[in-house]
C-alpha cells in the first residue's frame, strides 16, 4: 500500500466539527457529516520555489527524521524541496482560514464557504513578504492580521484588501525583535487596552501595544532557552503560558510582568526520549551521549483550567491542571501509538498529529477530549476512527500526499531553534 | 577583527532580566558597605562603544552617573577593560577624578539591552561611528532601525537623549530619517548641539572621530530627544 505522508499539523474548529490537517504541501478539510468525517476542502500550493543561481547559497544543515545531517539544496534541477505551510489560524467564526507558505514567504488567506460543492476552501489573497512568515495572529476586528517571520520582524496586514506591492523589502515592519520570531499573539487585556506578544529564539517574549507598537509594555524575563510558542487562556485573558527549550513550562501574569507558575518536566519525560534526542554530530560531546530536547508546542484549553503540550519526539502528551493562583500540577499523561508531531486545542477538545508512518495509513490524527464526569482527558476512539478513515480514503490516490518512506519531510524541527553559542567566539 | 555579526549566536553573557544583573562587580566604588547594594544605576550607554575614548571624556564630565560601554568585539573590549583598570589604577587616591564610574561589557545590545536595563533607566544613549552596513540587504545590521528604536525608548527615561555621529553622509541621513520617523522621538537643534557638552565630546572624543579628523572627513551629528509615550486608549 503506498504510503501517506504524515500530518504535519492540525487544526480544528468547533469542537472537532471541522478539521484542518497539512499533508506536505497541502492543506485538506474535514467536516462531520451524517455522523462522519468526510473530505469537503482541499488546497495544494501549486507554487514552485525558483531560485536564482545568483541567489544561491550554500545549503543550509539539517536533520532527517533519524537524526542524521541532510543536505538541502534547492538549486533548479536539483530536488524539488515541499514548501511546508505553517500557522494554519480559524478566524471570523470559522468563515476565514489563514496560512503562511515557505515557497513564496506568503501569507495566504482562505474564505471557508460550507455550502461549498465541490471545494468549501477558496484563495482569496494570497500576500508574499519579504522574509519567510513563522507565526500570524489575527486582531480582534478581524480585518488585520499580523506576521511574525524569521528575520524578527512583525507586518500589519489588512485581510480584505487586494495582493499589495508595497510590502517588500523596502517596507517598515511594526515592531521586530533581532532574532527568529516563533510565535505572536494579539491579546486584549483586561484593562480593555490591546497587546500584541512575541516570542523569539533568544529567551525573550516582549508585550507590545497595538497599535501603538512602538511603545513596549514590557518582557517576560525567565525562560533560559529559546521560546516556541505561548498560549493565553480565554478563561483568564491575563495569564499565558510558554515553552521551549527549557526543562520547564512557565506560567504568567503578562500583565503584571510576573511568573506565577512553573512545572519542571525533565523527569516525566525522560523515560521518553529516545536516539532521536541525541545531539547532533556537530554539537556532541566526546561521549556521544548528550541528549537535547524542547517542548515542541504548549497549549490552553480555552474553557477548562488545564494546559496540554508535548515533548518533540515523543509520544507522551502531558495535561497540567492549573490551579487558581496559577500552581501548574500534573493532572493526568497519555501514550499515544506514536510519537506526537502537532497539537492543538478546540473547545474541551485536544487534536494530536501523529508521525504514524510505521502504521500503514491509520492513526495520522487522534481526538482527545474532556469528560465532565471523570475529568479526565481521553482518546474519542470513535471519532479518531473516523477521521483516520477520511484522511487515509481521500489521500490514498492524492499524487501529493503518497510519498517514499525516506523522503518524508522533516517533522522533528524545533530542536534546531537551540542555541549553541559555544561553537562560536 | 572589524566585524562582528550581531545575528549569529555568539558565546555572550547576560543577566536573565535587569535586576538579576550583577553590577557591583563593574562598579565596585559604587557599592553601599552597609548593605552591599549599588548607590547608583547606570544611566549612560555608549552602545558599540570600540576602543572607549567617548567613555573616558565622558567620566570626569558626569562624575555622579555610572557609564557603561557595550561592545560585541572580544578583544576591543578585553583592551578598554585594560585601559579602564589602569586608568583607575594610575588615579588611585586622586581627589579629582578616578573613573570608578565607567565600565565596559562584552554584549549584543541589539539582543539583549533589556536584559541590562529597565524601563526609563537611562538618561543618554550615544550611537558614535556605528558599522555602516552599505548593502541594502543587510539594513537589518544597523544600529538603528525603526523596530529597535523602540526598544531604546523603552529604556530612555522621558526627555533622555539619543546621541548619533557617522562620517557616513548615507548612514546620517538613514538615522535622522529613522529617528524622525519614529513617534517617540523628536529631532534636537544645532543650537541645542552647540551648547551640549557631549556633543563636543562626541565629536573630539572618540578613536574614530580622531581618525575622521585626521583624514579630514565630516562628520554628522544627530541628537534626538525621547519624547512622552502617548496615552494609550
Amino acid at each position: 500500500m503506498a504510503l501517506i505522508h504524515p500530518v504535519q499539523s492540525v487544526v480544528g474548529f468547533n469542537g472537532g466539527e471541522i478539521v484542518y490537517v497539512v499533508v506536505k504541501n497541502m492543506i485538506v478539510m474535514y467536516r462531520v457529516l451524517y455522523g462522519d468525517y468526510q473530505m469537503v476542502g482541499q488546497w495544494v500550493d501549486e507554487h514552485i520555489d525558483t531560485v536564482s543561481p545568483l541567489s544561491k547559497k550554500p545549503a543550509k544543515k539539517s536533520k532527517n527524521n533519524a537524526g542524521n545531517a541532510v543536505e538541502k539544496t534547492s538549486a533548479k534541477g536539483g530536488p524539488v524541496i515541499p514548501s511546508n505551510i505553517r500557522a494554519v489560524t480559524v478566524f471570523d467564526s470559522g468563515k476565514k482560514l489563514a496560512a503562511c507558505t515557505d515557497s513564496d514567504k506568503a501569507v495566504v488567506i482562505f474564505e471557508v464557504d460550507l455550502n461549498g460543492v465541490e471545494n468549501c476552501l477558496k484563495l482569496v489573497k494570497r500576500q508574499p513578504f519579504p522574509k519567510r512568515p513563522n507565526a500570524i495572529t489575527i486582531d480582534e476586528d478581524g480585518k488585520t492580521l499580523l506576521m511574525a517571520d524569521k528575520f524578527g520582524d512583525v507586518y500589519s496586514m489588512s485581510i480584505d484588501s487586494e495582493v499589495t506591492d508595497a510590502i517588500n523589502e523596502e517596507s517598515s515592519p511594526i515592531l521586530g525583535h533581532v532574532s527568529m520570531l516563533t510565535d505572536i499573539k494579539f491579546v486584549k487585556g483586561t484593562n480593555d487596552k490591546k497587546y500584541l506578544i512575541t516570542a523569539d529564539r533568544d529567551e525573550h517574549i516582549k508585550i507590545s501595544h497595538y497599535p501603538e507598537s512602538y511603545v513596549v509594555s514590557k518582557w517576560l524575563f525567565g525562560h533560559k532557552e529559546f521560546v516556541c510558542n505561548v498560549s493565553i487562556p480565554a478563561w483568564k485573558p491575563k495569564w499565558l503560558a510558554s515553552a521551549g527549550g527549557d526543562d520547564s513550562v512557565l506560567l504568567w501574569n503578562w500583565m503584571k510582568g510576573v511568573k506565577i507558575g512553573e512545572f519542571n518536566y525533565k523527569e516525566l519525560i525522560t523515560p521518553y526520549l529516545s536516539d532521536l534526542h541525541l545531539a547532533a554530530a556537530r554539537f556532541q560531546n566526546a561521549n556521544n551521549d548528550s541528549i537535547e530536547y524542547a517542548v515542541a508546542k504548549i497549549v490552553a484549553l480555552p474553557h477548562i483550567p488545564y494546559l496540554a503540550f508535548f515533548v518533540e519526539a515523543t509520544n507522551l502528551l502531558v495535561i497540567l491542571k492549573v490551579s487558581q493562583d496559577g500552581e501548574l500540577s500534573q493532572a493526568q499523561t497519555i501514550e499515544l501509538p506514536f510519537n506526537v508531531i502537532a497539537l492543538c486545542e478546540d473547545e474541551n477538545k485536544l487534536l494530536v498529529a501523529l508521525d504514524n508512518r510505521s502504521s500503514n495509513n491509520r492513526d495520522f490524527v487522534e481526538l482527545i477530549s474532556f469528560d465532565e464526569n471523570t475529568q479526565k482527558f481521553a482518546i474519542e476512539s470513535t471519532e479518531s476512527r473516523s477521521i483516520n478513515s477520511a484522511i487515509s480514503f481521500s489521500l490514498v490516490d492524492n499524487h501529493v500526499a503518497i510519498t517514499e518512506v525516506d523522503s518524508i519531510y522533516p517533522l522533528y524541527n524545533t530542536i534546531s531553534l537551540k542555541k549553541h553559542g559555544e561553537h562560536f567566539s | 577583527r572589524a566585524h562582528s555579526n550581531p545575528f549569529s549566536d555568539h558565546q555572550l553573557e547576560y543577566p536573565e532580566s535587569p535586576d538579576a544583573m550583577d553590577w557591583a562587580e563593574l562598579y565596585p566604588a559604587y557599592v553601599d558597605g552597609a548593605t552591599g547594594k549599588m548607590t547608583q544605576e547606570v544611566t549612560i550607554a555608549d552602545i558599540g562603544c570600540g576602543f572607549g575614548g567617548l567613555m573616558v571624556d565622558l567620566s570626569p564630565e558626569f562624575p555622579k552617573d555610572l557609564i557603561l560601554g557595550m561592545e560585541i568585539r572580544v578583544q576591543v573590549t578585553n583592551y578598554v577593560e585594560d585601559r579602564i583598570i589602569a586608568l583607575r589604577n594610575n588615579n588611585l587616591g586622586s581627589t579629582e577624578h578616578n573613573y570608578q564610574n565607567i565600565n565596559v561589557l562584552r554584549a549584543n545590545a541589539m539582543k539583549f539591552l533589556p536584559n541590562f536595563f529597565k524601563r526609563g533607566q537611562l538618561s543618554k544613549m550615544f550611537f558614535c561611528f556605528p558599522d555602516p552596513h552599505f548593502k541594502q540587504r543587510k539594513h537589518k545590521a544597523r544600529i538603528i532601525t525603526n523596530t529597535l528604536l523602540s526598544e531604546y525608548a523603552y529604556v530612555l527615561r522621558e526627555g533622555g537623549t539619543v546621541y548619533t555621529i557617522t562620517d557616513v553622509e548615507d548612514l546620517h541621513h538613514w538615522m535622522v530619517k529613522h529617528l524622525t520617523e519614529h513617534p517617540l522621538f523628536e529631532r534636537l537643534d544645532g543650537e541645542w548641539e552647540a551648547q551640549d557638552k557631549c556633543v563636543s565630546i562626541m565629536r573630539n572624543a572618540t578613536e574614530e572621530g580622531k581618525k575622521v579628523e585626521r583624514k579630514r572627513g565630516d562628520k554628522f551629528v544627530a541628537c534626538f530627544k525621547r519624547l512622552p509615550s502617548p496615552q494609550l486608549s
